[in-house]
């Protein structure tokens, strides 16, 4: 399709965003939905954050998409999501009554091409996303009370992870950019783990995302026991990875942090390999995909009712304790920068490939 | 405190609340019973169901479920001997003997009970979760967690029966099932043949069901008649109340045991309960009951599992960090009813807290006598001709699997463990330690791996490494002291004379074809494994190694002693495995059938041959029976959400 080429694809969703004020309009799409039965294909197991997402969403979509369609959270695990994605892209048809509701889990290894992929995630065609943002904090034992305190430490940095080609990535980028001096261990079996192990001091350096970060160390941090120093960032109007996280507007973005340390702008290609994942894992966290080849009239249907999602004031309320308060985003302010996220440049995506395989023992 | 726990209650006994409990209850003991169909699928299959209710009946549904799910496996353990998982294999083993012996309503009954205070005391220590469960947790460091799982396979490695060397290699097997998939150490996949099925490892109840489940149904397919041979005396209950009472410390600390398996994700109820069954045997006196039929050794596995199952909720109300599958997914419920978990939560939210306590040991005991009700009633099915039986026992072994990725992968998985699994039946082979060496190999490498990485090997000498390691080495030490007296005080000829005469017992002549080919096999298998093995990172070597090679010595050690035996005997002996044969080939047809026609097109023809041809039902009867079997099945994966296999030739399309 267009996806190669960056002029076609702002094209592209400027006539979205435009043809979806006029189909607004006509009748057809007042009740598209009727009767319909949106399968939603998550690929982890029943409990996941990503289910626990996907059901909270559930009501909301049922309510304000045109004919009150009933939306049925399928989920199907396995391969670390990549046998639901395979699925999705053999099985669903263009009809927008299936939906791909997936996290990074799913795109880096499509980023990084592993032989297992079937799917071509970057032809699919982006519904909406929900942000899922992510605190770094470290144990105040370290000594370390603000991000500059990173390069000095009391004593050795140790970070607990799940692995390096995982959820965690974009964590590990994160320090790879800021060159900081951080022993690893890797093969936790969730966030939760890592979690009490920096609990119970076994490490001295995590991270968790918002939904956790909210209910567990947000009490951690009242405490005494942990220090917040940074998020991931948000994309900003440029397009770029720099801005605060909405949720946490007090604590400075990686992409701030790189300046602080080093008074320059990050760039280059350690830099543009946290922005690819980075934009991915934080901002686009949660993203529905349609297949490809989706007519634009459902995509018009989803800007709008993402933007009627927004303005409910009972997802505002409930967002805020679920999700994190994030609001969605619209198909319009997602196409663009996932399309360029999940297409990096083949510098890019060989740096990420050799980093893997020499620093962390990946086998692509 | 008080009047929370009572206004918890009131909670709770609102009428709907209490319908909730005991419709899970109700779905848990079913999926209990259903071989290979444990908590996971329980929970997973009210999942849906659970959001058209207020917050408090959910939650209670799926705790209804959670608590029944190890007392009603019971029943499947005892009656057919194949336990649903890992922290059941010891009542298999000894509740199925008690059984064949004519003592089924004495081992179902103590292991009633004993699930039952295993459920109480799991509710005890979640009513303490903030003052004690929770420092508990965060006192099991990474390297504790180790060695929990290291002591479970331990006891489980040991308990194999007379053939050690057999016992151990089965372990072995057992590893390396488990590191199929992703390594936990190095991002390195190892024996997955290309097959993105494999990434994530074989699951669970998969294996579990392709060991124990088709092989026991092969065997009674084709040996005709009831699961007992011949019709199976239920005994009173009578015996097993007291043979309760006499038990009940050994179930207390049993209970205590399964209660730190809780504490500790991943390998839980896997360890604690062979734990407990351990400590059961180095507490009896008279040992040479154990494998043929002791009742101590299914109290002291039911009291533990059931606690461990319970006790799994504290890491997760606390830390959300869910103890176990069944956790997980109720840890999702939670949160999806707005619940945080948290110390915070639990402390603001008291009255949620002693709800699910209530719900836990309300569920524990109804679960309990209900299953002293319907027990009567399931004993009758084991005279049917099982051929009746195993045409809907299939099918629901079939979705079981299914419900795993939804990929003919499962399938296949299922088959080629069923045939192992028959194999080994076969060649007199444990089973349970293949099941456990599976379980405990991921999670003992991962936190072997994150132990010496975060500490060194300073975790040594770390008290409650120390306190854990003492569970194996004071047993071994106090059992070798007793030998050294033994020794020196009496040198009678008549126990040297009955220990042979009990290990011509066990010589009993098995199918030497069979053990020759099951030998063979092992031995290529773990020969290739290893020479794969040599291709790994080495940070994704150390546990497969561990498997791996003693298995490789140990296999070359049973064959040659196969080999030497047969020439000794100068023939081989051909027994019942032939006449399975036919009923082997006629389920790995089912799964070609289903490869090429799917589930739709298939099943008939699996209920035509099982029903006319294996057991001689008339045409009419079996259409009719046969119609309902597959309405059912078709009904089932539908409850679960799933599309049937479909062929890779055609497809018949259901109108539903």
């Amino acid at each position: 399709m267009f996806t190669n080429t960056p002029v076609l694809k702002t094209l592209s969703a400027a006539v979205l965003v435009a043809s979806g004020s006029i189909a607004a309009t006509t009748a057809t799409a007042d009740d598209f939905y009727a009767d319909k039965t949106i399968e939603m294909v998550v690929p982890f197991g029943e409990g996941g954050a990503t289910y626990v997402a996907a059901k909270f969403l559930e009501p909301f979509l049922e309510k304000h998409l045109p004919g009150n369609p009933r939306v049925d959270v399928q989920t199907r695990p396995g391969g670390g999501s990549i046998l639901g994605a395979n699925w999705f892209e053999q099985n669903a048809e263009p009809d927008g009554e299936t939906i791909l509701f997936t996290t990074s889990s799913t795109s880096n290894p499509y980023v990084l091409g592993m032989d297992a992929v079937e799917y071509d995630l970057a032809a699919m065609r982006p519904a909406y996303s929900l942000p899922f943002g992510a605190v770094i904090y470290v144990s105040p034992s370290t000594g370390i009370d603000s991000p500059a305190g990173l390069q000095a430490p009391d004593m050795p940095l140790i970070y607990g992870g799940i692995a390096a080609a995982a959820s965690d990535l974009p964590t590990l980028l994160a320090f790879e950019l800021l060159d900081l001096d951080i022993q690893t261990v890797l093969g936790f079996d969730g966030r939760g783990p890592a979690r009490l192990a920096f609990e119970r001091g076994e490490t001295n350096i995590d991270f968790q995302f918002t939904p956790a970060y909210m209910s567990q160390v947000v009490d951690m941090v009242e405490a005494g026991t942990a220090v917040p120093l940074m998020t991931g960032g948000s994309v900003g109007e440029d397009g770029v990875l720099s801005a605060r996280d909405t949720a946490f507007p007090d604590y400075p973005s990686v992409y701030e942090v790189y300046e602080e340390l080093y008074g320059d702008a990050p760039s280059g290609v350690e830099w543009d390999a946290f922005q690819s994942i980075g934009a991915v894992t934080f901002n686009f966290g949660l993203t529905a995909y349609l297949p490809e080849g989706t007519p634009d009239e459902i995509l018009d249907i989803f800007e709008q009712t993402i933007t009627a999602i927004n303005e409910d004031p009972e997802y505002q309320e409930q967002s805020q304790d679920a999700v994190g308060g994030y609001s969605l985003l619209p198909a319009s302010e997602v196409s663009e920068s996932l399309s360029e996220a999940l297409q990096p440049s083949d510098e890019v995506r060989e740096h990420l490939r050799t980093l893997l395989s020499e620093e962390y023992d990946v086998e692509l | 405190m008080l009047e929370n726990i009572s206004s918890a209650l009131a909670i709770l006994f609102e009428p709907m609340r209490l319908l909730a409990l005991f419709a899970g209850m109700l779905a848990g003991m079913v999926f209990g019973m259903l071989p290979g169909l444990g908590g996971v699928a329980a929970v997973s299959i009210l999942l849906p169901f659970i959001y058209l209710m207020d917050s408090y009946s959910g939650l209670a549904m799926l705790l209804g479920a959670i608590s029944v799910i190890y007392t009603a496996d019971t029943i499947t353990s005892v009656l057919l001997g194949a336990p649903g998982s890992p922290a059941s294999a010891p009542t298999a083993i000894e509740g199925h003997a008690l059984a064949k012996q004519g003592k089924a309503s004495l081992a179902l009954g103590v292991g009633f009970l004993a699930s039952m205070v295993g459920g109480l005391f799991g509710a005890m220590i979640l009513s303490v979760a903030i003052p004690i469960a929770g420092p508990l947790v965060l006192a099991l460091g990474t390297p504790e967690l180790f060695m929990f799982a290291l002591v479970g396979l331990c006891f489980a490695a040991s308990m194999v029966g007379k053939d050690i060397v057999v016992g151990l290699a089965a372990a072995c097997f057992g590893i390396l099932l488990g590191v199929v998939g992703a390594a936990p150490a190095a991002a390195n996949y190892r024996f997955i043949f290309g097959q993105s099925y494999l990434m994530d490892g074989l699951s669970l109840p998969i294996v579990a069901l392709g060991l124990f489940a088709v092989a026991e149904l092969i065997g009674m397919v084709a040996a005709g008649g009831g699961i007992a041979g011949k019709p199976m005396t239920m005994g009173k209950w009578g015996e097993s109340f007291r043979e309760f009472w006499i038990s009940r410390w050994l179930i207390v600390r049993s209970s205590i045991i399964g209660i730190f398996g809780g504490f500790v994700p991943a390998v839980g109820a896997s360890a604690s309960t062979w734990i407990a069954y351990g400590h059961a045997m180095s507490s009896t006196k008279d040992k040479r009951r154990f494998g043929k039929g002791e009742i101590r050794g299914v109290a002291g596995a039911e009291g533990a599992n059931n606690a461990t199952v319970i006790s799994d909720l504290v890491p997760t109300m606390l830390f959300s960090v869910p103890g176990g599958p069944a956790a997980a997914i109720f840890l999702g419920a939670l949160f999806s009813f707005g619940f945080y978990p948290g110390p915070r939560m639990v402390s603001e939210t008291p009255d949620l807290m002693y709800m699910i306590v209530w719900s836990v040991a309300l569920a524990s005991v109804m679960g309990a006598v209900l299953c002293f009700a319907v027990t009567p009633y399931l004993a009758r099915l084991t005279r049917i001709n099982f051929a009746l039986i195993a045409a809907p026992l299939l099918l629901i072994m079939v979705a079981g699997a299914y419900q795993g990725t939804q990929t003919f992968g499962d399938i296949l998985a299922l088959l080629v463990l069923g045939v192992i699994g028959w194999l080994m039946k076969n060649a007199g082979w444990p089973r349970a330690p293949v099941l456990v060496g599976f379980v405990l190999a991921t999670p003992m490498e991962q936190y072997f791996w994150l132990t010496t990485q975060i500490h060194g090997f300073t975790w040594l000498t770390r008290p409650g490494v120390l306190i854990i390691a003492s569970l194996i080495v004071v047993p071994m030490l106090l059992a070798l002291v007793r030998k050294w007296r033994a020794k020196r005080s009496s040198t009678s000829s008549d126990s040297t004379e009955q220990e042979s005469h009990t290990a011509r017992d066990d010589e009993a002549p098995r199918d030497t074809a069979v053990l020759l080919l099951a030998s063979s096999l092992l031995l290529v298998t773990f020969a290739y494994a290893f020479y794969e093995m040599l291709g790994f990172r080495s940070n994704a070597r150390l546990m497969p190694a561990l498997g791996i090679v003693p298995g490789l010595l140990l296999s070359l050690y049973i064959l040659g002693r196969q080999l030497y035996r047969m020439r000794q005997q100068g023939r081989i002996i051909h027994l019942g495995s032939r006449q399975e044969l036919p009923v082997l080939a006629g389920i790995l047809g089912y799964g070609l059938a289903m490869w090429l026609v799917g589930f739709n097109l298939a099943t008939p023809l699996l209920l035509a041959w099982l029903l006319l041809k294996c057991a001689g039902m008339r045409l009419i009867s079996a259409a009719l029976y046969g119609a309902i079997v597959y309405a059912t099945a078709q009904g089932m994966f539908a409850l679960m959400r799933l599309t049937p296999p479909v062929g890779s030739w055609i497809n018949l399309p259901m109108p539903w």
